[in-house]
């Protein structure tokens, strides 16, 4: 009985002690823009969502016929318009690629749907907020662009296709290059089969050590890249 | 396994999430760590590899503070949860006391949680531990975007293909906007220390 008090008074001071540690005091801040509800954007983000981690021809040809359909609710205004393009010339980037593609690509297009769907959404943005924060996104788009450039450079293989850069009011841009030469890091197997039951904890710790490794050669590798990009900007 | 030193009267438990890849373990601790810096007072650690993802673990040492005489700290850990990176998983969960599943509630990775919930009981029974026994909270993430209009699994089906046998308590929740994300990791750390209690007495 007084086993049982002791362990009830125990737990009680652990959970005072998580509700002061841990008392949420207001809610999160949300964002300003209204829900999608019945909204145009609200399929090209379904499918966005499912690329995150489906990136097949069927989900990549739905991407790209949403992007139709917006673009067709959006033909009088430039600056939506620009963020499509930049969504279709990304999304069929990542479509030739599908796995090998920049790891960076989905980052991207996900970037700039969400800038998209901030500028479309959000009530009395300025004209030259919405275009700042399309410049925003046509600067990253320009260098994953440059990231996938010099990454097809030092497999020294060819462009398959390209993609048609976005109009104004956006500087001018070329698309990325559709396809381009699976990456060191990207091109091996995503489960290798390991027989774990036959190793002791040395040889799986040797193992998970040499997985380490190569990623982060696979990370030097991106670096040293990036390093050469912005050296080659200056 | 929990650090319980009796003389100098510390508890020190690890607790892990778990998980299919890009299901929102990490966001998890980034959650709590943002949200609870400045009393929590550690340094939230990760390494990530360049296309955002978690390379070795994530790690997040909470200290309770003292109760009943006992100095306790929580140290939380995710896993990658990349299928390639089996070994490292393994390796992360050794000596775990505690374990929240954290499962993505998209429909289209319904497989992808019955795998990583599999490869969760096959890695603990390699350390001689049972699913059924240890402290689990299930975490059905993502729960927020049923108002974008984005296919989710519903709440049952999730139950009926993770918790069916194992009858854990589970939270709703978005990682990311921090609905249950707390009541998550309180659930867990007061299950870790109802189990650590007896080696307290």
């Amino acid at each position: 009985m007084t086993q049982q008090r002791d362990e009830d008074n125990f737990r009680s001071q652990v959970e005072d002690r998580l509700d002061h540690l841990f008392q949420e005091d207001s809610p999160e801040p949300t964002e300003e823009h209204v829900g999608l509800g019945e909204h145009p954007l609200k399929g090209l983000k379904a499918v966005l969502l499912s690329i995150d981690w489906e990136i097949t021809d069927s989900t990549m040809d739905s991407l790209l016929n949403e992007i139709k359909n917006v673009e067709y609710v959006y033909s009088e205004d430039k600056i939506i318009l620009t963020f499509l393009q930049l969504l279709g010339s990304i999304g069929r980037y990542i479509r030739a690629n599908k796995g090998r593609a920049h790891p960076d690509a989905t980052r991207v297009i996900n970037s700039v749907y969400e800038a998209l769907e901030k500028v479309a959404l959000t009530e009395g943005m300025s004209r030259a907020e919405k275009e700042k924060t399309l410049l925003e996104e046509v600067a990253r788009f320009k260098k994953l662009k440059g990231q996938v450039a010099l990454r097809k450079v030092e497999k020294k293989e060819p462009a398959v296709s390209e993609v048609t850069a976005p109009p104004a009011p956006a500087p001018e841009e070329k698309a990325i290059t559709a396809a381009e030469s699976p990456a060191r890091e990207e091109s091996q197997p995503e489960a290798r089969e390991v027989n774990f039951a036959g190793m002791s904890p040395h040889e799986a710790f040797a193992y998970a050590l040499e997985e380490i490794k190569n990623v982060i050669r696979a990370e030097f590798r991106a670096l040293r890249a990036e390093i050469k990009l912005w050296r080659e900007s200056k | 396994m929990a650090i319980i030193n009796l003389k100098k009267k510390e508890v020190q438990a690890k607790i892990v999430y778990y998980g299919p890849g890009r299901g929102g373990k990490t966001t998890n601790l980034e959650y709590i760590y943002k949200k609870f810096r400045s009393r929590i007072q550690t340094e939230m650690v990760t390494i990530k590899t360049h296309g955002d993802r978690t390379l070795f673990f994530d790690f997040l040492p909470i200290e309770i503070g003292r109760i009943k005489g006992y100095d306790i700290r929580m140290q939380l850990y995710t896993v990658p949860g990349q299928v390639k990176y089996e070994s490292t998983r393994r390796l992360v969960l050794r000596g775990v006391d505690g374990i929240v599943f954290v499962a993505d509630s998209l429909a289209v990775r319904r497989k992808e949680n019955v795998l990583s919930l599999k490869s969760l009981a096959d890695n603990l029974a390699s350390y001689k531990k049972s699913i059924l026994e240890i402290p689990l909270v299930f975490q059905y993430n993502k729960r927020d975007l049923l108002d974008e209009g984005i296919p989710l699994l519903p709440v049952e089906w999730l139950e009926k293909d993770l918790n069916s046998k194992l009858k854990a308590p589970y939270f709703e929740v978005s990682a990311l906007k921090g609905p249950n994300v707390v009541q998550t990791m309180k659930k867990i750390i007061i299950m870790t220390i109802d189990s650590l209690r007896k080696d307290l007495t």
